[in-house]
Formats: structure tokens, sequence, C-alpha cells
């Protein structure tokens, strides 16, 4: 048995003493690493437990119509959510759930036993049916502040205003999109301090860079005249058996537009259970043929250019073989028509007869001067141009014919109308407007600016307006006479060209723009019906649904009878 | 000097107390005492009432969210009523139909009714400017 070797106290005392030494030495390079060198990163990590930095939602601008009726407005709104592993009892939360949210217990079971640490349970509910749901308390179930932009007419105006995306309320279509940075404002940003149960802590860090909310925005749409002319158009498409239909109110003297209708639309408070297509403001993106309605610019050039007055009279053939394509009226025998009849019974023999008089090189410069060919500059996302080929790209014969009377050209509802305010506006084209002004947060207004242009003369404008006229008193528009009112018009009808065929179809467009009241026009209304199944002419399908267009929006405008 | 002596002289002396000198710095600490302690439920009392005003200041915000929220609601009811649908719908409802004729009546000295839109639009704004 050995014995342990003697180790003296001294000796322990110093081993000791260096262990303690090198302890403390230890903490203090702990120490002085937390404390010193890595401070601001332990600073930050301490703060970044404490405080919570949320983004404050600006709020979306609301759409007026131009008497300052809210079109779209945005509310809170909360949306709730899951945690399907925290919920106890998937099939009792479900039946506690449903009767708020209006989902079907079985289904939200099926959601609640999802393999998931997120499902959405109900987006944008309204409050008053959040609260008492908040209120159960129920494990997994969580709740959300998410504001909703809402319609509160429904399918009113749908495609102008357009719609938001539910995610973001990012404007997808429409208004909503076209003005979507003045509508959305500037998100703001909250930082707080917050305990460990996630509780503000009163007096704790705060600091608030408010949100900016965003702009107004104010349409010339006029509520009253948009719904009724909404009613009318729908009805006439069903009448007809259509595909669809367009229509424009407009005011000639400042190129608002008070309606722009689409049938068939949508509803954006619940644009999924639409179609895709319903979606497209037509009247502003979709073209045709203006057909007759196009002699309106074709005779004012003429009578501009003094190549023709409105008594003049032209012998007019049936017939009129051009080339290849012969031109025809619906006349059994040649006639001797003035101007004004050529316009009142829309004779094609007879404008290309005017055409032939006047000349490529001053039509086509006159359609230009009346805004087809180029966007009318609303602003509105999709707007089209329209197809107005140059001058000296027609075809020798049948381009010039053919153009004026409608064909080879292509124009949208919102362009037409606004060459008729040529008419209506003593010559004066006004580009048309959607928006009458923006309302920025801080109250400061800024208007759209009215731009116009001489497209011809006052006494050439007056001229017409008599004319179409007569196209309502006499000729193929009467059935757009107004009750109490002398208005004038034109019909228009178009085969429709069939792109799967190469050739003009069955199926036609069918048309009447008209001015109201004549004499002092103060509305100009547009109404294209497409693909009528019960009565191809404009006169027939159109120009009644422009009559109880006109009549409503007069009246709405309180624009007293002229007895006549 | 004999011890004898000096037992006399000790006991001639007499012990002294001066209480006088004594009592001034007993007071001074407890009358620090009682301020330091008064400055500290002060400085508690304080701290609790702070607290307690942003409790009730956050309580408030509350109910401003709460009644900002009221308010949209009540101006989208508001929309949603008087939108045409609607007024159609209970029009039709009631029995009420477009007339089928229409008299115009002219009343001397009394223009037509105006639509000047600004004049409405200075009204409305003077109503959303009272708006939170």
């Amino acid at each position: 048995m050995g014995r342990r070797p003697w180790v003296s106290p001294d000796a322990r005392l110093v081993a000791i003493g260096l262990a303690l030494l090198l302890a403390w030495t230890a903490i203090g390079l702990r120490l002085f690493h937390i404390q010193g060198a890595a401070a601001e990163e332990y600073a930050a990590r301490g703060v970044d437990q404490r405080l919570r930095t949320e983004v404050l939602a600006a709020d979306r601008g609301t759409i007026f119509d131009r008497d300052g009726h809210e079109l779209a407005v945005t509310v809170d709104a909360i949306t709730v959510y899951a945690n399907p592993r925290q919920v106890v009892d998937p099939v009792q939360t479900a039946r506690a759930i449903g009767p708020y949210v209006g989902m079907d217990p079985g289904l939200l079971t099926g959601l609640l036993r999802k393999d998931a640490g997120f499902v959405y349970i109900a987006r944008q509910l309204e409050r008053r049916k959040a609260e008492p749901l908040r209120d159960l308390e129920l494990p997994g179930i969580y709740f959300t502040e998410e504001p909703a932009r809402t319609y509160p007419s429904g399918p009113l105006a749908a495609s102008v205003i357009g719609f938001v995306q539910t995610d973001d309320n990012q404007g997808l279509e429409g208004v909503e999109f076209a003005f979507d940075e003045v509508l959305t404002g500037v998100p703001g940003q909250l930082v707080v301090e917050r305990d460990a149960a996630g509780r503000v802590i009163p007096l704790g860090e705060y600091q608030v860079i408010p949100a900016e909310p965003g702009g107004d925005v104010i349409l010339t749409i006029d509520r009253e005249i948009q719904f009724e002319t909404e009613q009318v158009l729908a009805e006439t498409v069903e009448r007809f058996g259509a595909l669809g239909g367009t229509a424009v109110v407009l005011d000639p003297s400042t190129g608002e537009v008070l309606a722009m209708a689409n049938f068939p639309t949508f509803d954006p408070n619940s644009r999924a259970n639409y179609e895709f297509g319903t979606y497209r403001n037509r009247a502003v993106t979709d073209v045709y043929e203006p057909g007759s309605t196009q002699k309106l610019i074709t005779v004012a050039a003429a009578i501009e250019e003094s190549v023709v007055r409105p008594a003049d009279i032209y012998k007019v053939p049936v017939e009129l073989p051009i080339h290849d394509t012969t031109y025809s009226d619906e006349a059994t025998e040649a006639r001797a028509m003035t101007v004004s009849d050529i316009v009142a019974y829309s004779s094609n023999v007879g404008t290309i007869l005017i055409q032939a008089d006047l000349g490529n090189e001053a039509l086509y410069r006159y359609i230009a001067a009346f805004g087809l060919g180029r966007a009318p500059g609303t602003g509105f996302p999709g707007e089209t141009a329209g197809v107005l080929h140059p001058v000296d790209e027609w075809c020798v014969a049948t381009c010039g014919p053919s153009t004026a009377i409608g064909y080879g050209v292509s124009v949208s509802a919102l362009q037409m109308a606004a060459a008729f305010g040529v008419v209506a506006n003593n010559g004066v084209l006004v580009q048309p407007r959607l928006v009458r002004e923006v309302v920025a947060a801080d109250g400061s207004r800024l208007p759209s600016v009215q731009i116009e242009r001489t497209a011809v003369s006052a006494r050439t404008a007056a001229e017409m307006r008599l004319m179409l006229a007569g196209v309502v008193e006499k000729g193929t528009g009467r059935q757009a006479a107004v009750a109490g009112y002398r208005v004038g018009g034109k019909t228009g009808t178009t085969r429709k060209y069939d792109e799967t065929v190469g050739d003009y179809g069955d199926n036609v467009i069918s048309s009447f723009i008209g001015i109201a009241p004549i004499e002092n026009p103060r509305l100009v209304v547009a109404v294209v019906i497409d693909s009528p199944a019960g009565g191809e002419f404009g006169g027939q399908v159109a120009a009644p649904a422009f009559s109880q267009i006109a009549l409503s929006a007069l009246h709405q405008l309180g624009v007293p009878p002229n007895g006549e | 000097m004999t011890s004898q002596a000096t037992a006399l002289q000790r006991a001639s002396l007499e012990l002294v107390i001066d209480r006088s000198g004594r009592q001034p710095r007993l007071k001074g600490w407890m009358f620090f005492t009682v301020v330091v302690v008064a400055a500290f439920m002060l400085l508690i009392y304080s701290r609790v009432a702070l607290d307690s005003s942003a409790f009730v200041l956050n309580d408030l915000e509350g109910q401003i969210v709460t009644e900002e929220t009221r308010y949209w609601e009540l101006r989208l009811q508001v929309a949603e009523m008087q939108s045409p649908q609607r007024v159609s719908r209970a029009a039709e409802g009631l029995g009420l139909v477009y007339p089928t004729e229409r008299t115009t009546l002219e009343v001397a000295g009394v223009e037509p009714a105006g639509t000047d839109i600004d004049d409405r639009w200075a009204d409305l704004k003077a109503l959303l400017s009272a708006q939170p």
C-alpha cells in the first residue's frame, strides 16, 4: 500500500487561487464582451424583444359620383383565421364559428382538421359580426384587422369603378386601378413596447408615424342617370336577345360622362361569381365599325369644305358598283335626294356620292378632327384609340366610300359619343372625362382639365343638328323621339366582321347616337347593341333605348320640355 | 498627589449628561426620514397616477377607433339605403309606377331647377369636414 505524496498547504492555496483567478478572468472577459465589445448587438436584441413595429394601413380614398354619393368606400373589417394545430375540438369549434361566418360547419371542420399552422376562416368580416365571435375566446382562433373595400350601390357603374384585390386593396380594374396611387395613400408605422404577454406597456416606448390617407376621386358620373341608363340597356339587350350592349351619356359642353353602362355587368362586392369578360368597360375598351353613324362626319366635312349644302340634290341610284364592291340602299328605285334626306334616310349610296365630291384626304382629316383614331384621353385603363388607317394606306377604289359609310374604321362608343358632341357643342370637340376632380387628404382639390379643339364651324354644327333632327322626325330614327323635347340623332347598323370566317357575318351592331334637346344640347346619348336577335336596325333596337335614357336624363338634369 | 487625594477629587466630580445637545440631531434625522418617505410615496403615487392616465388614454383611443368604425359603418349603411337599386325595389314593392303622362307646370317668375354642382359640393364638403 503506497502512501499519497505529500503536498504542502501553500501549493494547494496557490492552485485554488489560480483557479479562482482564471474563473474571474473568464467572467470578466465575458462581461467585457457583453457590456463592451458586443454591447450594441445585445442592446438591439433587447429592444427587438420589447419593441414591435406595426404597419398602419392608410385609409383608401372614397370614390364619389358627381353629387357626392359614395360609390366605393373602405370600412374596418376583421379577418378570422385559425391555427388548426391549436384547435382542441375541431367539430365543436366549427359548430360555434359557423353561424358567425356564414359557413357550413362540415366545411369548417375540414379546414380546422388540416395539418397546417394557418388557415383563413373568413376574410374581411364586418366588425359587428366578428366581435361576438372574438368574445367566445376559442383556442386556436385568431383575429386581425383588415380593411374591406365595399361598393354600396352594388353593380352600379361597376365597369367604370372597377375593383381592388382582396388581400391588399390594390386597384385591379377601372378607376380603382387608374387612380390607385391617388386612392392608396402612404402607410404609417407604429413602434410600441410590449410585455412578454404581448400587452402594450403604458408609458413605454411609443412612436407613431401616422399613415397619410388616400385622396378621394370624384367621378363625373351621375348616379341616378347611370342607374336609369343601366336599366334601359339591360332591358334592351334582354328584349332583343343581344350578346351585350353599351350606353354612354355625355355632357357635350364639358365632356363629362354622366353615365357609362355596359351589359352584361357584374357586382364588385361578389365579382368571383361573374365571368371575367363582364369586368371590361366595353364603352372605352372595345371597338366596332360605326356604320351609318359615321355619315355625320362625312356630311359635316362636305358642308364645312363647301362641297355641298343641306338643300343640294343628288340623284341617288339603288346600287353603286365600285371596283369589286356594290354599295346599295334599301330603296327599290333611284331617288332625287337632298343632302338632308341622305342623312335622314341614311342613304349609303348618297353618302358615297358626297364623299366622291369631298375626296379621301378631306374625309380623313375630318374623321381625325372629330377625335377618331386617337384615344379619347380619359386615362381609363385599356382605353382604345380605335382603328383609323392613314389616308396614304387607303386602297384606291373602295376605302374612301367604305369609310364614308362607317366601314374600315373602328371606334369605341365613347369616341362616337364625343364625335357627336362636336355637333352638339357648336363644332368644338371636348375631350371626354370620367373624373371630375381629385380631393387630396388635406382637402386640396385638383379638378380635371377641360381640353377642347375646334373641328368644324358653329354654322356647320348647327346645320348638322337640323339634319339629325330630321332623322328622328321623318327618317330612320323615329323611335328615338322623346316626348316633350325635340331631339336629333343618327341610326347605325353594321355587319360584324367574323374573324373565324374572314368576312362579314350575319350578326350586326345596332346603334343610335343622339343629341337632346337639339336646339340647346345638354346631352349626347350613344347606345350600341351587339348582335340583337329580334331586330337588326339601329332605328328599331337602339333608338327606343335612346329615347328612354334621354328622357330620364333630361328630367334628372332639370331641363324643361320645350313643348314640341 | 496621593491616592487618597485623587479619590477625594473623583468623588467631587459629577456626571453631567447634556440632553439638549443630542436631541436636535435625532429630530433632523426623523425629519429627513419623513421627507424621504414622503417623496418616495409621492413618486409612487405620481407613477401610479401616470400609469392609470395612460390606461384611460388607451381606453379613450380604443373608443375613438370604435366610434370611427361605427361612423363609417353608418355612412356605408346610408349609402346602401340610398342606392338607386334599393330605392327602386322598395318603390316597386309599394306599387309605385312611372307616370304614363307628364305635365309640365310653368310658374311665372320661377327659374327651372338648376344643377349647380359646385354649390351642392360646398354643402357636402362642409358635412364631410365634420367627420372625425
